[in-house]
């Protein structure tokens, strides 16, 4: 029950950070390139897409990083299989849902993938952070004297 | 419920009365919390047997089906299984791991790692590790959840 709440947790955070990745990228084109606001938009296949890429992504996340009793080295090993295997997830569904056509999209879907990627593990750890002081602060209040 | 709260100048002088209708579940709770740390626990070392106060004891754990309670600085066998010392001492004794029984009036502090576990320094300084599935339960027991 814990992993599946882990999982839609997970899915939430990253379709999310990846909607506002994308946000990012129409706000860029506006931007630099002088498109108008009219020429940026989503169709229910691209949400669909961001939703279905946030869920299979988050399988490898369920599966690889809840075990949390390795050892340090070993789990930086993982992070950085766990981040290249969601790279090729994502790679894999821009093809399909055609996010990109060209080189240069190629390029922008892989800076939105490491900023994306970056985000949810920055607010991973802010949530754990917040629990920390929390917790620390009621600790403070029951603590027995040495 | 109304709560009086008189300051006395010892700890012998402490003592708690709860006036109630009926015993509810949030009452038999207050008195399982209060009463917790004048529980005894049996336990043995080099086969001599002990009753040490529950507010002596740090953590207990589990290990190859034998059960050790950790107190500042001695470890002792114990009888009970887990599940039956987690019951029998209620309070501030919670899970923080499948094998492992925390005190958290012993613990001075807690720091998130970066692999989601979190480790809780204890006042004696040693350092146990509490799994993130249970930090929501910490957070209830301590009431902040």
């Amino acid at each position: 029950m814990n992993r599946l709440k882990f999982w839609l947790e997970q899915t939430m955070t990253i379709s999310f950070a990846i909607l506002v990745g994308i946000i990012l990228e129409g706000v860029v084109y506006l931007i630099f390139r002088g498109q108008s606001l009219e020429q940026f938009s989503l169709s229910w296949i691209q949400l669909l897409s961001i939703v279905l890429t946030g869920a299979v992504c988050s399988v490898p996340t369920v599966i690889w990083l809840t075990d949390n009793d390795i050892p340090r080295n070993k789990f930086i090993v993982q992070l950085i299989l766990h981040c290249i295997g969601l790279y090729a997830i994502v790679a894999v569904f821009g093809r399909i849902f055609k996010w990109y056509s060209q080189a240069n999209g190629f390029i922008m879907m892989t800076v939105i993938y490491f900023m994306v990627y970056v985000f949810v593990w920055l607010v991973s750890l802010w949530i754990h952070k917040r629990d920390d002081n929390k917790i620390n602060k009621a600790l403070d209040d029951i603590r027995d004297e040495e | 419920m109304k709560v009086h709260l008189e300051k006395v100048n010892s700890k012998e002088e402490e003592e708690a009365v709860i006036k109630a209708v009926s015993v509810t579940d949030e009452i038999t709770g207050a008195i399982e919390l209060l009463e917790g740390g004048s529980k005894g626990i049996a336990v043995s070392k080099d086969e001599q047997v002990f009753l040490i106060k529950a507010s002596a004891v740090y953590y207990i754990e589990s290990v190859d089906k034998k059960t050790f309670v950790y107190t500042k600085d001695v470890c002792y066998d114990c009888k009970y299984r887990l599940y039956e010392l987690e019951t029998m001492l209620g309070g501030y004794f919670m899970r923080c791991s499948k094998s492992m029984i925390i005190n958290l009036k012993k613990v001075r502090n807690v720091k998130s790692q970066l692999s989601g576990r979190i480790d809780a320094t204890l006042i004696n300084d040693e350092t146990v590790v509490i799994s993130r599935g249970y930090v929501k339960e910490v957070k209830r027991r301590l009431g902040i959840g």
